[in-house]
């Protein structure tokens, strides 16, 4: 049940000062997006400021891709949007899987090495990705793995873990054991408590980490940069990249446009799922 | 169906939660495990549902050996402290749980018993609810139907009304007493509170410390305590007590303490004869004393405090040194600080031996 807590809110003037503080601190990110969004319609900006009529002519990768110069020998947009849909889709996938699983264990069950494991878990989590590349790309090479998405995606769901696993933990824990004691004395297994009992109740959780996970995919760059060369399954990510750093001419119309595409379903997750995100911090159930 | 259990054991660690229990329930008996609260009555009963595995001693159900069966094996029902609903599902889906997990009944009987156990404790009209909508006493009935859906052959209830408040525990004290005798189900029940163990149970198992103290009906644990901490443990308000000195005079036994000389009656003589003369600790309840005026009881002394509780009043009367309890009735008129004599029932004197607990006479 939600709680809340109503302040008395102070009079006239006064109770826009905290609405000013907060006003200012995002203006920069609020004026990034902005500029983003209307330098997609229109054919040049100059600073802040745009110039000429406004045009849908940087949206037309969309329909007519052929015509974009600078899209020319690259693979069409939509193929790398459904990778990219794939990606998040599978690294979300895999994280929820193994976490939820994993998670259940830590938090139920007695066994040697729970305690390091655990420990092991946190020590992962702030373990920059970067110091582990050569080695992953050994480990991909050795696996045949290397240069396919499969392999991406798997490198990219097991650096998400940690924080799943030790996310789902902290769910797991706040059910009551006495739940899954009346679910074994009403003639369920393990299995079965775990997947009618336990799972429903942490769903707010597994909303939460999926979207997450889905997000941190969706964002990920490095890792297909580096471990997809041929960019045979390229992501949007990569694209933008490309856009920006190939050839001397940047047409930046429409690589804010393209951009704009490629962030606006992390956006719309944002705007219709917040609720989920925030659970994440707060770890509750619904009871 | 019977249970026994046979020198039952279970540590956690180096702590022992239970030791050498052995314990025999008869079909169709309802039984309290009473004691403090660590003294192994959950785990006992933990054990009793499958949820714990004794570490040592066997379990029975009826003729069969159980303590390797998983709890779902079983044939129980149980109730927790905390019911335990699953707070997902409707009363509906709550209560056919057990049926649903057994994957063979089919729907219309499934659907049946669910409502007969819903009307069984009076929640047939909150079917569509979520536990969360239910108040602690509707909450505490469906856990209920939802223990007895299957029919199971023993119902395990782990403090079943702690939840409640007070009028509400009353009220569902005399339901499940009723519910248990209309079954006809062996019950076991796990609390902390000596009213509700005497009120409900058949018989009563007292606990301390991992052990079976003693286990008897209520009458029998109240009018003849077998030892000094069940004395202590039953009854409210408790038991006097008094260290006294068992000794010959004049003929006659007689227990001495501090100036205060209480005679002990002829019926008892033949068996504390034999001991005399011991230290010993003697023992009365407050409803075996009463008030008389100066000069025409056993002992003199002087009222503490009253404390009137309606149908009757708690007066604390010191007798020398010694501090005891006394129930008058509500026209008893004493005040603070009045002189007067108190009169012991003595054939209900009880005597302890004050090193091992254990009752002597």
């Amino acid at each position: 049940m939600a709680v809340s807590i109503e302040v008395q809110r102070s009079r006239g003037w006064q109770g826009l000062i905290p609405y000013a503080i907060i006003l200012l601190a995002t203006l920069p990110i609020i004026i990034l997006y902005g500029w983003l969004l209307y330098s997609s319609f229109f054919e040049r900006v100059e600073g802040l400021r745009p110039v000429g009529p406004f045009t849908l002519d940087n949206w037309r990768f969309l329909w007519a891709p052929e015509r974009v110069q600078q899209l020319q020998n690259k693979s069409p947009i939509i193929p790398l949007t459904i990778n990219t849909f794939v990606f998040a889709g599978s690294v979300a996938g895999v994280v929820l899987l193994v976490s939820s699983m994993a998670g259940y264990a830590l938090s139920r069950l007695k066994f040697k090495g729970r305690r390091m494991f655990l420990g092991g878990v946190l020590l992962l989590h702030s373990f920059p990705t970067v110091v582990l590349l050569i080695a992953t790309f050994v480990v991909l090479r050795w696996l045949g793995l290397y240069d396919q998405l499969l392999g991406v995606i798997l490198v990219k769901a097991a650096f998400e873990l940690p924080f799943g696993v030790w996310i789902m933990k902290g769910f797991f824990d706040t059910v009551p054991w006495d739940l899954e004691m009346a679910a074994l004395v009403d003639g369920a297994n393990r299995i079965v408590t775990w997947w009618r009992i336990v799972m429903p109740l942490v769903k707010p959780g597994m909303l939460a980490l999926g979207l997450l996970s889905f997000v941190q995919g969706w964002n990920e760059f490095l890792l297909p940069f580096i471990f997809m060369p041929s960019g045979n399954q390229a992501t949007l990510s990569m694209m933008v990249r490309s856009l920006l750093g190939e050839g001397r001419f940047v047409d930046y119309g429409t690589l804010t446009a393209i951009g704009l595409f490629y962030v606006m379903p992390v956006l719309a997750l944002f705007l219709f799922a917040q609720e989920y995100f925030l659970r994440i911090y707060s770890g509750g159930v619904k009871g | 169906m019977r249970v026994l259990l046979d020198q039952l054991s279970k540590s956690f660690g180096p702590v022992a939660a239970v030791e050498s229990l052995d314990l025999e329930i008869r079909s169709g008996e309802f039984v309290a495990l009473l004691g403090p609260s660590g003294c192994g009555k959950t785990t006992t009963l933990l054990m009793v549902a499958g949820i714990y595995k004794p570490t040592a001693g066997t379990i029975v159900f009826g003729e069969r050996r159980v303590e390797h069966l998983l709890p779902k094996d079983r044939g129980i029902g149980m109730v927790f402290q905390s019911y335990a609903l699953y707070p997902h599902m409707s009363v509906e889906q709550n209560i056919a749980f057990p049926l649903d997990v057994q994957r063979k009944i089919p729907r219309p009987e499934r659907d049946r018993r669910v409502r007969a156990a819903a009307e069984q404790v009076q929640v047939g009209h909150l079917l569509a609810r979520k536990p969360a909508q239910l108040s602690g006493g509707q909450q505490q009935r469906v856990a209920l139907a939802r223990a007895l859906v299957k029919q199971p052959d023993i119902l395990l209830l782990d403090e079943p009304l702690s939840n409640l408040d007070a009028r509400l525990r009353h009220a569902m004290r005399g339901e499940i007493k009723r519910l248990q005798k209309d079954l006809g189900i062996t019950s076991i029940f796990v609390t902390h509170d000596q009213v509700e163990a005497l009120t409900m149970a058949d018989r009563v198992a007292l606990m301390r410390d991992g052990r079976l103290l003693a286990y008897d009906t209520p009458e029998e644990l109240y009018a003849w305590p077998r030892n000094l901490f069940v004395a202590e443990f039953i009854g409210n308000p408790p038991m006097n007590f008094l260290p006294v000195e068992i000794t010959q005079r004049d003929g006659s036994l007689v227990a001495v303490s501090d100036g205060l000389t209480i005679d002990l009656p002829e019926s008892r003589r033949a068996a504390l004869a034999a001991s005399a003369p011991a230290r010993a600790t003697l023992g009365i309840r407050p409803e075996d004393v009463s008030i008389e005026p100066a000069g025409q009881g056993h002992l003199s002394g002087e009222v503490y405090v009253v404390e009137p509780m309606g149908r009757e009043q708690v007066v604390d009367v010191r007798v020398g040194s010694w501090a005891m309890r006394v129930i008058a009735p509500a026209s008893f008129g004493g005040q603070i600080g009045d002189r007067l004599d108190v009169a012991l029932d003595l054939e209900r004197v009880h005597l302890f031996d004050p090193d091992s607990g254990e009752r002597i006479g």
